[in-house]
């Protein structure tokens, strides 16, 4: 019962609140909303005209190569940049590059850990505004391609899009969460790291005077980032234990309010698309499919993680009974927590996490993996559902082909070249996953940086380079990744090859499947509608929802079971214990 | 193209002011003004001292506190982290089992089984083989590599046995070449199995006294009931043993897990009631009863109970036995 409640009432609560969310989301997109004066001001210095989708993708690149050098500037200065009380020195530039690439892509995967290597100015002018403004550009470009599908003359203004969703979407709503999470113990200070007395002297150790160790606990502006990482499916923690750790998630409620702050808007973002093109039934086939692929997950995970015991203590005198596996686990969640949040996570590339996902029972981990892969249950702000809308023209196109009719989408023809843009959007996810994979497990760069043995070194390393390409940004975090500049220990020589190689694989996993599917819109938006008969194919039955499931599982399965096997299916029927 | 230009470096300017710095700081004037408290950390002060925070675990060690989860950061928190390890990789089992080895009971005569594994362990046979040290070693050579790295006096014992035994460490050498400088904690397997043979049935213990810290051979040792518990289970298959509720031995996922089950605080319940009865003089039952009330009282859990069971904080139960240490005298002189 404990176990089903939790999920249900995530699950529950987002449903409720996605409706009105899209139909607000629909309102500011649409520039209904009249803001006060200043304001309006302000979207006039912005608004260059009216764009088609080439001067839509043009002006997005132009930004994004701003945020890339803004951010390089920003994080390289960390170490004479003030707001930095704890003297944390400077990234390695590797790092640097891997960082900004992970940041600028809405990825967040963490080659550092937050407390360990980040000042408060780093934290602030790049952790946090690269969380708005990410965000905002796949909100923009599903707002784009959605204009060119219900067949507007052009795709609006990418610098007024990126206005409206920073400023009256996610600046409001993370106020009003970091107040919340606050009030619940969230820590917002830029004071330093607190030393600590031990209530029992001496618990930690002795120095080498002999005197009692003290505790250094790292703190810090916690409750400005907190908010923006999950609205925007950011997921990159303060803390290197992201939000396992306290101060990023105190208690029960904050963890249930992260996770409907996590799936809010790429729930209520197929509202949206449905309200915009005027046809709530397109939408709700598309929201149908996509809540009864996130159920699954989430019961899979809850069912393999929460409800089994971690099988490497079979025989030893543990009593795993009521919560499970518990490694990796925090408790004051609740019991189902950490699998849930797993699913909720992944399902929407947002990569923040509450559990250790490398601990994960063996199959549970194929949940985190699944919702990467397919990259479009929900999905992250925007681009999910940019991705699903790729499946469904594939997905027409095969219907099509099936009953012999011309295959068209909303009126529109789908041919050739949509086609092909479309397979182009759809490859580029398995290939960038699985190349990698394949060449960092067959070379001492992956094989040295695993910290787990056999099958389950192989998922750290398919989990790392899905989550790249995937823009999550989660991670199987054994996987030695992580070097500082500054720190003591040596440098692993493979952590520049893990850098270097995850920053490309973000970056294309990005603008390729964003610049396809805009190129795909502008295409169709040109054709003419054709008219809709009875011998039309209908994308908004139930009927067709099943074909759309369909495609997704085939195709995702197709590309992903041998991977699936080689990793967690193996470690599932491997010796354990041995 | 101008145009673009200035709307890029609008839009960048605005939102930098917006967001790295309205943002932050109206959230940082209303987390100091209204919640000063939690927005600095949760922090426990006592006679001006900070002695930790309620939000984050702290290590406990003497018998008359209760105990955290393990850590994977030692409780560091500067840092924060789990194991990472997952089903398959031994290390998690090896860990768990020497957590287990000194603390758990017979299930019907509620004795420890360490003082039984040590006595097996001086027998120095393992599955009929002698020399149970070398093949404990040889099953789990990342243990005994921790072992060297655990303690400078480990490595230290480990290098004298390096330049006293060139012979072995050659025959090794030879055996692993692809090791070309071989550290103090690489030669473990090889030490062990010296040692071993040298010293049937004993371990490399740490002793103290007039003559400071040193390792001798030793018959009785924690380590030996730690590391040795897995080897012992193995050939002692039919013995019942009490059952240790999984959180007491399962990392958590920031290693500051501040909260144990109330389940594991009932299970150490024994242990820290007789420590407090030993220190105070109090009644043994009035005692437990005393603290076993406390731990109700403290209790917690996950939604108002809808979503996990119940908890306790570890720093707060603490320092409330702390606080009540004059409790349990008192009643024994009011008596």
């Amino acid at each position: 019962m404990a176990v089903w409640f939790l999920p249900l009432l995530i699950v529950g609560t987002t449903i409720l609140l996605s409706l009105p969310v899209g139909f607000y989301l629909a309102w500011i997109v649409d520039g209904r909303y009249r803001a006060p004066g200043w304001l309006r001001w302000l979207e006039r210095r912005l608004d260059t005209g009216v764009q088609n989708w080439k001067q839509y993708a043009l002006s997005l690149l132009l930004f994004n190569t701003l945020m890339f050098a803004f951010g390089f500037i920003v994080l390289a200065a960390q170490s004479s940049a003030p707001l930095n009380p704890d003297g944390k020195g400077m990234l390695a530039p590797t790092t640097i590059f891997n960082t900004v690439s992970s940041f600028l892509t809405n990825t967040n995967l963490q080659h550092y850990s937050g407390e360990v290597h980040l000042s408060y100015w780093s934290q602030i002018a790049f952790v946090v505004w690269n969380m708005f403004v990410s965000a905002a550009v796949g909100f923009c470009v599903l707002a784009a391609m959605t204009r060119g599908l219900r067949g507007d003359e052009h795709m609006g203004n990418f610098y007024l899009d990126m206005w409206r969703v920073v400023v009256y979407v996610f600046l409001p709503t993370s106020f009003f969460g970091g107040v919340i999470l606050m009030a619940a113990g969230v820590p917002m200070t830029f004071d330093k790291a607190i030393e600590a007395f031990t209530l029992e002297p001496g618990a930690m150790g002795k120095d080498d005077k002999g005197d009692p160790k003290r505790q250094l606990i790292a703190r810090g502006p916690v409750a400005a980032v907190l908010p923006i990482k999950h609205f925007g499916t950011n997921g990159g923690g303060f803390f290197g234990a992201n939000s396992a750790h306290p101060y990023e998630n105190p208690n029960a409620w904050t963890n249930y309010f992260e996770c409907v702050s996590i799936l809010i808007f790429p729930f209520s973002l197929v509202v949206m698309f449905g309200r915009l093109l005027g046809q709530m039934r397109q939408a709700a086939v598309i929201y149908g499919v996509m809540l009864s692929l996130f159920v699954t997950m989430i019961v899979w995970a809850v069912h393999f993680d929460t409800q089994q015991p971690n099988p490497a203590l079979k025989g030893l005198p543990v009593d795993q009974g009521e919560m499970g596996n518990l490694e990796g686990k925090e408790l004051r969640f609740g019991t189902s927590a950490g699998a849930t949040f797993s699913a909720v996570t992944t399902a929407v590339t947002c990569g923040s996490v509450n559990c250790m996902h490398d601990s994960l029972n063996p199959l549970a981990g194929l949940t985190p993996l699944t919702g990467m892969w397919l990259n479009c249950v929900f999905g992250g702000k925007g681009v999910g559902l940019v991705n699903l809308l790729v499946y469904l023209i594939v997905g027409v196109f095969l219907a099509g082909l099936m009953v012999g009719r011309t295959p068209e989408y909303l009126g529109k023809k789908v041919e050739a070249r949509e086609m092909k843009l479309a397979m182009l959007a759809l490859l580029i996810h398995p290939i960038l996953i699985l190349g990698p994979t394949g060449l960092f497990a067959a070379l001492s760069w992956g094989t040295e940086a695993t910290s787990n043995p056999g099958p389950h070194g192989f998922s750290q390393i398919l989990y790392e380079f899905s989550s790249a390409s995937a823009n999550n940004g989660s991670g199987f975090e054994g996987l030695s990744d992580t070097w500082g500049f500054n720190d003591t220990k040596p440098e692993p020589y493979h952590t520049r090859a893990w850098d270097i190689a995850t920053g490309l694989v973000m970056l294309l996993g990005r603008f390729i499947p964003i610049v396809a599917p805009l190129a795909l819109a502008g295409s169709l938006a040109a054709k003419k509608r054709t008219p809709f008969t009875s011998g039309t194919l209908r994308t908004d039955t139930l009927t067709f929802g099943f074909v759309l499931l369909g495609t997704i599982l085939l195709v995702g399965a197709l590309l992903f079971m041998p991977a699936a096997v080689l990793g967690p299916v193996a470690e599932h029927l491997g010796p354990i214990p041995f | 193209m101008n145009a673009h230009i200035r709307a890029n470096l609008w839009l960048l300017g605005v939102t930098v002011l917006l967001c790295c710095v309205l943002y932050p700081l109206s959230l940082w004037a209303i987390g100091q003004s209204v919640f000063p408290h939690r927005a600095t950390g949760s922090l426990v002060v006592e006679d001006g001292k900070t002695i930790g925070s309620t939000s984050i675990a702290q290590p406990f060690v003497g018998d008359e506190y209760f105990w955290p989860r393990p850590s994977a950061v030692s409780y560091n928190a500067s840092g924060s982290g789990g194991s990472n390890y997952g089903a398959s990789n031994p290390k998690l089992r090896a860990r768990v089992a020497q957590t287990l080895g000194p603390i758990v009971k017979y299930a019907q005569s509620n004795r420890l089984v360490g003082k039984d594994i040590e006595r097996w362990f001086q027998r120095d046979r393992f599955q009929g083989k002698p020399n149970i040290v070398a093949q404990w070693a040889e099953k789990y050579p990342f243990a005994a590599q921790d072992w060297v790295k655990a303690d400078p006096l480990n490595g230290d014992y480990v290098r004298d046995w390096q330049t006293a035994h060139t012979e072995e460490v050659e025959m090794w050498r030879e055996k692993n070449p692809e090791i070309t400088d071989p550290k103090s904690d690489d030669l473990a397997v090889p030490f062990f199995d010296s040692f071993s043979r040298t010293f049937p049935g004993r371990w490399p213990g740490t002793v103290e006294d007039k003559a400071g810290r040193r390792i001798v051979p030793a018959m009785e040792d924690p380590a030996i009931q730690a590391n040795f518990f897995e080897m012992w289970l193995q050939e002692h298959p039919d013995v019942k043993l009490e059952q240790v509720p999984a959180d007491f031995v399962m990392a958590s996922g920031s290693g500051l897990d501040p909260h144990i089950t109330l389940k594991n605080a009932e299970y150490q319940l024994d242990r820290v009631a007789d420590a407090w009865s030993k220190k105070t003089g109090g009644k043994p039952q009035d005692v437990r009863k005393t603290i076993a009330m406390l731990l109700q009282e403290k209790s917690t859990s996950p939604l108002g109970g809808w979503a996990g069971v119940e908890l306790v904080n570890v720093l707060e139960v603490n320092r409330a036995l702390r606080d009540r240490e004059m409790f349990f005298r008192l009643r024994e002189q009011g008596r």
